[in-house]
């Protein structure tokens, strides 16, 4: 345990040393794994379905604020859609703007929640996001994760039912509106997976918040539990035929990448270099002020610490 | 002589300026019944555009329904539902909306009072 901390440390050191550059890295990355992920899941519009392009706007995306990645990805979403089918395209653009002026003005910084449930569901571990998203956030996140799980579920139903769509007549704009939409709403899955990840959010929220010992790790099992339990109830009542030993593999995996965060955002100071300019009558100040990092000890004097402190209580 | 003391209360300063500071500013520069007014507006006319898209969805989903009854339909009734939903989606967003920046504008208030409280304080540096 001690080196782990020693290297989260280091990590932390780094960062706040590097951080000019590892924030645009870090953007570029996403933003290529977003779009990689929407090319690959639906890449019907040929135009934008290719690597250079891809690479070019993830350039972009590195040097502007973090939820043009979210209005980059929605653009790709809705041109894929459009190259479908039209009707697709309005569906898509309806629930997206929805999504847009209805919640997320509220709460800017969620936006990326809503960009992540996604992605976690093409990496194959969606458990992970409501735990995740307990440890980090407060109860509200609840509604961007929910909104994240409407956008997979309709993107997952028309690439799904991309052949059926494309072979309609194209005269037949209302029929094709109503099988979207009936197939959409008629989901028992997607309520059940919503219902499912926000209890899951606060029941972690709930626990990570007592004064108790290993909050945040019974947090963590809490929320998966309940995740598990409500997923699986819900698959016996409207028999939504959720593979039950995915589930708990996922569960388990979402458990890891929980603990992850939790090493990583448990007790975490967001205190980094920050550069300032100022004057007053006599000077001009250009200030670099540095967080007093506590410089990592090496293990054997933390165990040095632990047994002179046990010592006297004998 | 550089005053150190000086230096780390200005740079805390500087930092909150330029950082949530920034923010907090531009919501202060509004009386509190303009802010939240505004904010309200904001949200009312962000509902009706989403009610509308959504209407229009629906309006297309039963798009055959409606040619077909349209002769034989209660266009009265039907007009006054949309109405009263219209009303109840904009009255419940426009609560969240007054409820949630009532409390945004009291916690930049809040941050900016203690940003004062120092700023007094170096002017008081200055006169010793």
């Amino acid at each position: 345990m001690t080196s782990l901390l020693v290297a989260k440390q280091y990590i932390k050191m780094f960062i706040s040393k590097y951080e000019v550059y590892v924030k645009p890295l870090l953007k570029l990355i996403l933003a290529l794994a977003a779009l990689m992920i929407i090319n690959a899941k639906v890449g019907y519009m040929q135009k934008i379905d290719s690597l250079p392009i891809v690479l070019m706007v993830a350039l972009m995306c590195s040097f502007m604020p973090m939820n043009f990645i979210v209005f980059i990805s929605a653009v790709f979403l809705v041109l894929h859609m459009y190259a479908l089918s039209l009707e697709a395209a309005v569906i898509t653009l309806v629930l997206l703007a929805v999504l847009y002026l209805l919640y997320l003005r509220f709460s800017p910084k969620d936006t990326l929640a809503v960009l992540l449930t996604p992605l976690s569901f093409a990496v194959g571990v969606p458990y992970a996001m409501p735990l995740a998203m307990g440890l980090l956030g407060t109860p509200v996140s609840a509604i961007s994760v929910c909104c994240g799980v409407v956008v997979t579920f309709l993107v997952c139903y028309m690439s799904d039912n991309a052949t059926v769509l494309a072979g309609m007549e194209t005269e037949d704009m209302s029929t094709k509106f109503r099988f979207i939409i009936d197939g959409f709403l008629d989901n028992k899955g997607m309520i059940l997976t919503i219902v499912a990840f926000s209890a899951a959010i606060i029941v972690v929220y709930m626990i990570r918040r007592m004064s108790i010992d290993y909050a945040w790790t019974m947090a963590i099992a809490a929320g998966a539990i309940t995740d598990i339990m409500i997923l699986l109830i819900g698959d016996f009542i409207f028999d939504t035929n959720i593979s039950i030993l995915g589930l708990i593999v996922g569960s388990i995996f979402a458990v890891l990448i929980a603990k992850v965060v939790e090493f990583f955002g448990f007790n975490v100071d967001y205190s980094r270099t920050e550069k300032v300019q100022f004057e007053d009558d006599e000077y001009y100040y250009y200030v670099k002020a540095v967080p007093k990092v506590t410089v990592a000890a090496p293990a054997r004097t933390v165990k040095k610490i632990n047994s002179s402190r046990r010592r006297p209580t004998r | 002589m550089i005053n150190e003391e000086k230096v780390i209360l200005m740079t805390r300063m500087a930092s909150y300026e330029y950082g949530k500071g920034k923010k907090d500013i531009t919501i202060l520069n509004y009386f509190k019944g303009d802010y939240i007014g505004f904010q309200v507006l904001k949200s009312v006319i962000a509902a009706t555009i989403s009610f509308f898209l959504l209407l229009g969805v629906y309006f297309f989903y039963n798009f055959e329904v409606f040619m077909q009854d349209i002769y034989n339909m209660d266009l009265l009734a039907f007009g006054k539902s949309v109405i009263i939903l219209y009303l109840c989606m904009v009255g419940a967003y426009g609560v969240i909306t007054y409820v949630a920046f009532a409390t945004k504008y009291s916690r930049a208030k809040k941050s900016l009072k203690t940003y004062y409280a120092n700023l007094k304080k170096l002017a008081s540096m200055y006169e010793h």
